[in-house]
């Protein structure tokens, strides 16, 4: 039976804490220039956390990934979309690319409503977001992994879509592993 | 007793064509927080029942919930159709724009569909009205969330409820309505332009394919 939504999450307000560390960067090759990334990932995706921190990109640069715990409470759902927001307004703005990561299952609606409506609103709007920046060359993309996606394929990932260089993806869902091989896809 | 169906936002546009179209084999009850939902009941006919109410609110929920239990019969469709725009660039986009356009489209439609499966008959269906902008649209950061929220929530749903409830949405492109007479007019016909058919959508083609989805 669907669970009737609830009330504001206690729990809302406190899972978006960024984890107040920046990784700094530099270029291999070229002039040398550093930067600092935005990694907004929550307590559920520890290991992913513990990988992400050494991915480096350019300046305001931003991953954020979808909770992997986040239920069925609509409080809940809004507050990371509201997250995703703030977020991704400070990153376009600063004129750095942006990369979300969700859950293969989670946008086939297999681990329920809120979890659902969090990845699939999060594609849609990195989707609209990749619109505006086009023009810009600011890339936005989004991550689906599976539940055996290694985190160093996921961080390879995300460097890879914070860098992806002229003529680069933008508004494009890259699917790791072959699990949505054969289903409708969103 | 007839069977009933309940439209959100059909007050006007897509919701009222999808209320007029079921209204002639069901009946229907209609929900916006328009004032104007009591005139467009009446347009409609069919004893069709005008519910005014606030979906992001418990009370307006609530409101619709008591409005199928005082009418009676059994409820075999719920359409989410109610849906707002505020579009900007995200640089200008402000919170509360960000946020009513997810109440109201998404958040709205999850709780009033969270109220009313329970009370659904076995067999009925929920059509959810997404938007082609789902795929992302210019200047619609906000509702290309809700209406891609919208999409999730659907098949999250329809494999929860299946086999006793199904679950579909539509996502409809250009649609003729108060929204597309307002634009102007280059800025429609270069939207025209780009679309197969030569003409945007009509709101009785896609009240025809709710009207599809929600039969048995």
């Amino acid at each position: 039976m669907l669970r009737p939504p609830g009330r504001p999450g206690a729990r809302a307000a406190a899972l978006w804490q960024s984890d107040g560390r920046r990784s700094e960067w530099s270029r291999e090759k070229g002039s040398g220039v550093s930067g600092t990334i935005e990694r907004r990932v929550p307590s559920g995706l520890g290991a992913l956390a513990s990988v992400l921190a050494g991915v480096g990109g350019p300046d305001g640069a931003l991953v954020f990934a979808a909770d992997p715990d986040i239920g069925d409470d609509w409080q809940d759902v809004l507050a990371q979309f509201r997250e995703a927001f703030e977020a991704t307004r400070q990153a376009l703005a600063a004129g750095a690319p942006v990369v979300y990561v969700v859950d293969q299952r989670d946008l086939l609606g297999q681990r329920g409503p809120g979890a659902a409506m969090a990845a699939t609103g999060l594609l849609s709007g990195a989707r609209a977001a990749a619109f505006e920046m086009r023009k810009a060359g600011i890339p936005v993309n989004v991550i689906a992994t599976e539940e055996a996606t290694p985190p160093a394929a996921v961080a390879a990932w995300v460097a890879r879509l914070l860098e992806p260089g002229p003529g680069g993806p933008t508004g494009e869902l890259v699917r790791l592993g072959g699990e949505h091989l054969g289903k409708a896809l969103p | 007793m007839s069977a009933l169906v309940v439209v959100t936002g059909g007050a006007a546009g897509i919701g009222r064509a999808i209320a007029a179209r079921l209204a002639a084999a069901q009946r229907v009850v209609l929900v916006d927080r328009s004032p104007a939902t009591a005139e467009a009941v009446a347009a409609v006919g069919g004893g069709a029942v005008a519910v005014e109410a606030d979906l992001t609110t418990e009370e307006g929920v609530g409101a619709v919930v008591a409005a199928v239990g005082s009418v009676g019969g059994p409820l075999v469709g719920l359409v989410n159709n109610a849906g707002i725009t505020r579009d900007a660039r995200l640089a200008k986009m402000t919170p509360a724009d960000f946020e009513a356009v997810l109440a109201v489209n998404l958040g709205a439609a999850y709780r009033l569909t969270s109220a009313l499966v329970p009370l659904m008959a076995d067999g009925g269906a929920v059509v959810s009205i997404s938007s082609r902008a789902y795929l992302g649209n210019f200047g619609q950061y906000n509702y290309a969330t809700s209406k891609g929220g919208l999409v999730g929530l659907t098949r999250a749903l329809a494999l929860r409820l299946a086999p006793r409830i199904r679950v579909n949405a539509v996502a409809p492109g250009l649609i003729e309505t108060a929204m597309t007479a307002a634009m102007p007019p280059e800025v429609l016909a270069g939207l025209v332009q780009r679309i197969p058919l030569g003409r945007p959508g009509r709101p009785e083609e896609v009240a025809d394919l709710v009207a599809f989805l929600l039969s048995a």
